[in-house]
């Protein structure tokens, strides 16, 4: 081999080295779990845009009035970057398992984040339960998450038992203003989240004395939903409290409309209904439909900071932020203050930072996180929106409200 | 529970076992000739979809209007899938060709996310869409009304070519014996692409009359996929009529399990009657 040659080699090794060497001192490598493709992918890549706002808030310089907006990365890690590192769940629970132990075992990341749906939630969950790494939870409801004893798991959004005790306020409320609200209809798919949804539906309306003229669990990606309405017809609810992603959510409001189905309010449980793509699509018949959120366009006239954020999250994704995508947004500055403090990216020094998070921030109802023993925010709070000329609008608790509630749900011929 | 709901499930199920059957002609065509199973014939249905859906928000061309164009699209889609993937695998073993469709659809599929992105994306204000009508206080939409009918007409269709033509019957003779078919001069290569396009051609038409009330992302074939499969294996593979009929059954008995049994379990309504049907007529209803 020829001295020149060598001496190249030895410089190439040496940048290749000095690379290696420069990424592993400056970047922390995240795992997240969501559904990329699939039958809910819309959702699971807006997701996905949010995290990359909140990424570009922590790793870029913004001057924004915001945790981890002015400075460039980790301060307590040297301004270290966080890279994450993506799975697709594909929305399927154990393809989500999978890409947990993926995640973890071949990509070294140092925590999980993810995963959307409740069910591809609890099965990662438990890889990372078994590796003893943190898990971090933006935004699925299913209240049984945070009931399984986990020592490593953490949920930033509001359980659908708390949603469920925010609907039946509402509805308590409606009823004291003597609105028809007396006979309720429970329409959840039948998963891991629709089934607890449900459960806590119910569980909320028998103990008000609500009447449950119907509880319909039915198959997640239906291809029709005819027969649900049709049972639903037959039980004549005021109410109907729905558990429904993005595919299916569309199906039955056109089916609703089909069927000439008349009730008071539509109240969703975190789901189809925040995805912006329900009222662009749907229109004047998505219209007065109602559901949970913990974000609106409407808080950005309260805290301008938001308008910021949503502005740079709009670049990607072409919508506006909401609830969901909120939560996600939020989670990267959550596990932000956590490396911060943990000053580490040890696991246990992690999951200890986790459990003492109390992290204000504007983002979210309730203007902080801070996890209870079981690994719950304890701070967030659900309002509801109502969907009005497009929008979605916060319209309860009164207190909070940008647009007054239209009641009830305006016939379909009325339009 | 009252006269009129039970009508409605009947003509609900009716109505929604046509859509089926509209989008398992063109699947039972393709393995009658040529035993083969075309996986991607839920992403065929995807990409009419998606064409039709384009050319009404861009140009504001009716679903109706362009159906036609639809058709040709759809046909010469399947045709190019013959001649550059189909026929390369027809001496391999069976399971070759399954494999080649089955690669095919997740190519689309992903293409179709990577172009057009994962959103649920509907049409409003179409001419069929949006509009319902009530007889005899039962309701329904006027674009599955639609949807049946051309269910029922492309089913004649296809059935008048294969059993009242000249192709049909050089069809028929490709199916029964190839090599005999070769040797009285069918030219077997033409016939095959000619079959493929063909049922191309049938869930192009089932995609302009879909997009009218269903919901199209790039995953919206495989939600129809596992139904088109099972309306095919019940009316008899390869038999074109049975599928019309196996579709019909399917969707009442999926609409009425639904509403008497419990929506959860209308799925396994249907696959239970498959499987018991199966277990008596292993062939299928229509098959011999």
């Amino acid at each position: 081999m020829k001295k020149s040659s060598r001496g190249l080699i030895v410089f190439w090794a040496a940048i290749l080295l000095g690379t290696v060497w420069a990424e592993a001192a400056e970047t922390i490598r995240i795992g997240a779990i969501y559904p990329l493709t699939g039958a809910i992918a819309s959702s699971g890549q807006r997701s996905k845009h949010a995290i990359e706002t909140g990424l570009d808030l922590v790793n870029e310089k913004h001057d924004l009035d915001l945790p981890f907006a002015r400075t460039e990365g980790i301060p307590n890690l040297k301004g270290a970057k966080i890279q994450l590192v993506w799975g697709d769940s594909q929305a399927s629970p154990e393809v989500g398992k999978t890409e947990a132990e993926r995640l973890i075992t071949i990509e070294k990341v140092v925590m999980l984040l993810g995963a959307y749906n409740s069910g591809v939630s609890k099965s990662a969950s438990f890889v990372a339960e078994r590796y003893k790494m943190p898990f971090l939870c933006p935004e699925s409801s299913s209240a049984e998450l945070t009931e399984r004893g986990l020592k490593y798991f953490f949920r930033i959004a509001p359980t659908d038992a708390e949603d469920s005790v925010a609907f039946f306020n509402f509805l308590d409320e409606m009823k004291a203003k003597k609105r028809q609200v007396e006979r309720v209809a429970i329409v959840c798919e039948n998963t891991e989240f629709g089934v607890h949804a449900a459960k806590e539906a119910r569980k909320q309306a028998e103990s008000r004395g609500y009447k449950v003229v119907a509880d319909i669990s039915y198959p997640f990606k239906s291809t029709d939903v005819k027969s649900e309405v049709l049972k639903l017809k037959a039980a004549k609810p005021d109410v109907i409290i729905q558990g429904s992603v993005l595919g299916d959510m569309m199906l039955f409001a056109r089916t609703y409309k089909e069927q000439k189905l008349a009730f008071n309010a539509n109240l969703s449980y975190c789901g189809g209904y925040h995805d912006p793509s329900f009222a662009l699509n749907l229109k004047k018949d998505a219209e007065y439909y109602m559901g949970q959120c913990t974000f609106s366009t409407d808080f950005i006239a309260k805290k301008p900071v938001l308008g910021k954020i949503n502005e740079m999250y709009k670049k990607r994704s072409g919508v506006d932020l909401d609830g969901v995508t909120m939560e996600a947004l939020t989670a990267v500055l959550v596990l932000a203050d956590a490396l911060n403090r943990a000053k580490s990216t040890d696991s246990e020094a992690l999951v200890n930072a986790f459990r003492t998070t109390d992290f204000a921030t504007p983002t979210l109802p309730g203007d902080g996180v801070k996890f209870n023993e079981k690994g719950q925010n304890a701070k967030i709070i659900s309002y509801l929106t109502q969907i009005q000329n497009q929008e979605y609008r916060v319209v309860w608790p009164e207190s909070m409200a940008s647009k007054p509630l239209v009641w009830p749900f305006v016939p379909w011929e009325k339009r | 529970m009252d006269l009129t709901i039970l009508a409605q499930i009947l003509i609900s199920g009716l109505f929604m076992g046509m859509i089926f059957a509209l989008i398992a002609v063109g699947l039972t065509l393709i393995w009658g000739v040529m035993d083969i199973l075309n996986f991607a014939h839920g992403e065929f249905l995807m990409l009419a979809m998606f064409i039709s859906f384009w050319m009404f928000s861009l140009w504001s061309i009716d679903p109706l209007l362009s159906l036609p164009f639809n058709v040709v699209v759809l046909f010469a889609i399947g045709v190019g899938t013959y001649y550059l993937i189909i026929k390369r695998v027809l001496n391999a073993p069976g399971l070759t060709a399954l494999l080649a469709t089955f690669g095919l659809s997740i190519l689309i599929k992903n293409s179709a996310q990577f172009v057009w992105t994962p959103d649920f994306r509907q049409i409003q204000g179409a001419w069929l869409s949006d509009h319902t009508v009530e007889l005899f206080s039962l309701n329904f939409s006027v674009a599955e009304v639609f949807a049946a009918i051309g269910s029922g007409l492309i089913t004649y269709l296809v059935y008048y070519l294969i059993f009242k033509t000249k192709t049909g019957r050089a069809i028929r003779a490709s199916a029964l014996d190839r090599q005999t078919a070769l040797l009285m001069g069918i030219h077997i290569d033409r016939i095959y692409a000619f079959t493929f396009g063909l049922g191309g051609a049938c869930v192009g038409v089932a995609g302009s009359l879909m997009i009218n009330f269903y919901y199209v992302f790039p995953g919206v074939g495989s939600l129809f996929g596992i139904l088109a499969f099972v309306t095919v294996a019940l009316g008899g593979f390869g038999n074109i009529t049975g599928a019309f009929w196996a579709g019909i059954l399917i969707g009442i008995v999926e609409t009425a399990g639904g509403v008497f049994i419990a929506p959860a379990f209308k799925y396994t309504v249907v696959f239970i009657l498959y499987l018991i049907i199966l277990s008596f007529r292993p062939k299928g209803l229509f098959g011999w």
